[in-house]
């Protein structure tokens, strides 16, 4: 810890969770656990193989294990429990074999409608399937140990997580019918943290619409778009909905950038459309969407760092042309469109995700504030706590230097003159990491 | 003559021929089947089929890269209406029609002109046509309004439209004739002196009357041998007692045909090997029970799963290369075959479902 940090408020840390997937730190022992369970595999102790690679995948906050994965041996077999979001996977494994399985609903439940997507989800699955028994609907998984090893594990493991838990969410969500099982580990959120992001969920649209109102009459898809992508993006990382809103949220997203045949006049007008039920929804269907779990596995792919840093130079781009071009209203937008858009798209190194996330954190410290979390910007009288923003990031990068040969920040050249200028050096400081690993 | 009667007419002269690297056409000549050297590949043996033959295995008996023409021998019944050669060559302008399996699409015929009679390639004459040809008419027949064979499609320049070229009967006249005088099988056409070269004859791969290095006689004496996870997939479905030169329909795809299913075997590039039989459709009443069935079959199935996709209900086996050993495949392929007819029958008896329609088997 960084000595600038014994200044700081009890409340630099918070219990709020950001994002998607995995709020915690993973296993500092990690890749050690991992080739331990790779050489047991060799070996053929597969039990011990197991237990390696289980424990690798859990994670931590601060030096306290989140019992993501609940592990019990006895000397023929190893009975897990693995959490992601709202699904709960149980499994037994013998010296020939695994079987994992989550159970999604009742079968006598199950509608028509929810038998056929299933059973066409099946098809798209590669190791897992759906079927059920006289009292559940269950995803299951069967692996042969004869030639296994972590990585051939971890994706099969993984694919069945992610998607149970993708699923049972798309049920809840389009199946309003429908009851799930097995949720008991789920915690719902605070009454005063569901107020907080209701609160401003509404304000923020109505910061946007009266943000529209200022863009030229004419010509102004591109602003629009910008205005309407980073709320959406910006919803999803700060106020993190899960169930229908997470599920029709991203379906705007993927929608925006995945039709071809049509304008961006109209993509934009259907994501008005869709911030429009989003301010009118009232607070008990709005805190219908919320819950805490744990994670064990990450949902976005891994990306490159850099992908990421070819993102932010585009954007920079961007933004020099909107300025050329004088529409300087957008270019606060776009600072933060860059952001939110990373955190939702690329796959982050934990370290990198940190530094978003700092960053995040400054741009919107009202919000952060609100929630009973530390502040690193006066919004009212535009001034940073420079100190703490800077022993901040050091104390990310210090916590990865260990992975790293050349991982060193240049906070000296951040540029606290305002906002905007703060940003874009921050951005440049991002671009300019070194994941050499050791 | 037009072109759909052409086809009907003389259908069982066209073969389809399949060899790991692909598809191509070929077409009957008295009792010899005629096709391009690049179709068989350097194979000595190939798949065929046709209307009135079933998929079996053929020997190459002549194969002479440089004319790119090849002949093949099996049993054949002679077809009730035999194709001929032309006697004369064709010229610009002139009407004609192609017939062959573009893309595996059984018994196509395209109608084009004569672009030009004869357009010089290299030291070799070939007709340029204006018809549709794609990969997999290669070795086809070209056919005159008389339904004369004119030509064999040969090939294509690749991203025109409609740039086909056939190499002129009087070359496969020549070569036939010069063959059926040699009268001998398995013989090779030396690409440098031209002369016809007894397979046995060869040593080390070397042309005994010129001494050029013959690429076909090296390809053929060392055969298809497949590597790696589709080493061990074929040696699996051998095992099992499947002919894979025949199940064979590419390097990494393999079909199966029992009882009333077929089951096809795909080796992705990303590892993943899927076999899966597409079985019967989704009837129109009681789909509920249908669906109950499928999940509850899923419970019992161990390596095997139902799913459905377009309608239709699949039985499938999955995994990734990696990890397949002889022993989990054989008892998962075998599976697969046995319980894919089994539940196809089940399902279009008991459930109602509805039997696939297939095109014509290649």
């Amino acid at each position: 810890m960084n000595w600038l940090d014994f200044f700081q408020t009890a409340k630099s840390t918070c219990d709020v969770n950001f994002g998607r997937g995995i709020n915690a730190s993973i296993n500092p022992e990690e890749e050690e656990l991992f080739y331990k369970s790779y050489e047991a595999f060799e070996k053929k102790d597969i039990l011990d193989a197991y237990e390696y690679f289980f424990k690798s995948l859990i994670t931590f906050t601060q030096e306290n294990s989140n019992q993501n994965i609940i592990i019990k041996r006895t000397p023929k077999e190893l009975e897990f429990t693995i959490y992601q979001g709202c699904s709960k996977i149980t499994g037994l494994i013998t010296q020939k074999t695994l079987f994992a399985q989550t159970i999604i609903t009742k079968t006598s439940l199950a509608t028509v409608a929810l038998k056929r997507y299933i059973l066409e989800r099946n098809y798209q699955l590669t190791y897992a399937n759906y079927f059920s028994d006289d009292e559940y609907i269950k995803l299951k998984l069967y692996q042969d140990n004869i030639t296994l090893t972590p990585q051939k594990i971890f994706f099969p493991l993984r694919e069945l997580a992610l998607n149970s838990d993708f699923d049972k969410e798309h049920i809840r969500s389009e199946f309003s019918d429908i009851i799930l099982q097995d949720t008991n580990h789920i915690v719902l959120l605070e009454s005063k943290e569901l107020e907080v992001k209701f609160k401003y969920l509404k304000l923020w649209i109505e910061e946007l619409e009266a943000k529209v109102l200022t863009l030229p009459t004419n010509d102004n898809s591109g602003m629009q778009s910008f205005l309407y992508l980073n709320i959406l993006f910006k919803i999803d990382y700060l106020i993190s909905p899960k169930f229908k809103i997470y599920q029709q949220l991203s379906k705007k997203i993927s929608e925006y950038f995945g039709t071809e045949n049509s304008t961006v006049e109209a993509k934009n007008e259907e994501l008005k459309k869709y911030l429009l039920t989003l301010k009118n929804l009232t607070l008990e269907d709005f805190s219908d969407n919320f819950y805490n779990a744990k994670y064990t596995f990450d949902p976005t792919e891994t990306s490159s760092y850099e992908d990421i840093v070819i993102f932010i130079t585009e954007s920079q781009n961007k933004i020099k042309w909107y300025k050329n071009s004088r529409y300087l209203q957008i270019i606060p937008t776009i600072y933060n469109y860059i952001a939110f858009n990373s955190l939702y798209n690329y796959g982050m190194k934990p370290v990198l995700k940190d530094l978003f996330h700092t960053l995040v954190k400054i741009q919107n410290s009202s919000y952060f504030e609100e929630l009973g979390c530390s502040s690193l910007y006066d919004k009212e009288n535009e001034t940073f706590s420079k100190r703490q923003i800077v022993s901040q990031i050091k104390t990310i990068i210090e916590n990865s230097a260990h992975k790293y040969k050349n991982l060193v920040v240049f906070t000296d050249d951040l540029d606290f003159s305002s906002m905007n200028d703060f940003s874009n050096s921050y951005y440049t400081m991002l671009q300019n990491l070194d994941f050499e690993e050791l | 003559m037009n072109t759909q009667i052409i086809l009907e007419k003389y259908i069982e002269n066209i073969i389809q021929i399949m060899t790991p690297a692909g598809t191509g056409t070929g077409f009957i000549i008295g009792d010899i089947i005629v096709t391009n050297s690049h179709v068989v590949g350097g194979l000595n043996e190939v798949v065929i089929s046709a209307k009135k033959i079933k998929r079996r295995i053929a020997k190459v008996i002549y194969d002479d890269p440089y004319y790119d023409i090849a002949f093949i021998k099996t049993e054949l019944k002679k077809p009730s209406i035999p194709l001929v050669l032309a006697s004369k060559n064709v010229d610009d302008g002139d009407s004609i029609i192609a017939i062959g399996h573009p893309y595996g699409l059984n018994y196509t015929a395209t109608e084009g002109i004569v672009s030009r009679a004869s357009r010089l390639q290299d030291d070799l004459e070939y007709i340029q046509i204006d018809a549709a040809i794609n990969p997999g008419n290669s070795g086809g027949p070209l056919l005159n309004e008389n339904a004369e064979v004119v030509g064999v499609n040969t090939f294509i320049i690749q991203n025109a439209n409609n740039l086909g070229f056939a190499l002129p009967y009087f070359y496969l006249q020549d070569a036939l004739h010069a063959f059926k005088e040699k009268n001998q099988v398995a013989v090779i056409k030396c690409p440098s002196c031209k002369n016809l070269i007894q397979e046995e004859e060869i040593k080390n791969d070397y042309c005994p009357e010129c001494g050029v290095k013959l690429e076909v006689a090296k390809l053929r004496r060392k055969g298809y041998n497949p590597t790696g996870s589709t080493k061990l997939i074929e040696e699996i479905l051998s095992s099992l007692d499947i002919n894979v030169t025949l199940a064979r329909r590419s390097q990494a795809s393999w079909r199966i045909d029992e009882g009333s299913a077929r089951i096809d075997i795909n080796y992705y590039e990303n590892g993943i090997i899927i076999g899966d039989t597409k079985l019967c459709a989704i009837p129109s009443e009681n789909i509920d029970k249908i669906y109950d069935y499928l999940l509850k079959e899923n419970e019992k199935l161990s390596y095997l799963q139902f799913s459905i996709n377009e309608n239709s209900i699949y039985l499938s086996y999955l995994i990734v290369d990696s990890s397949l050993t002889f022993n989990e495949g054989k008892v998962a392929f075998e599976r697969l075959i046995k319980y894919s007819n089994k539940y196809d029958d089940i399902l279009i008896k008991e459930y109602g479902a509805i039997a696939q329609k297939r095109d014509e088997e290649d």
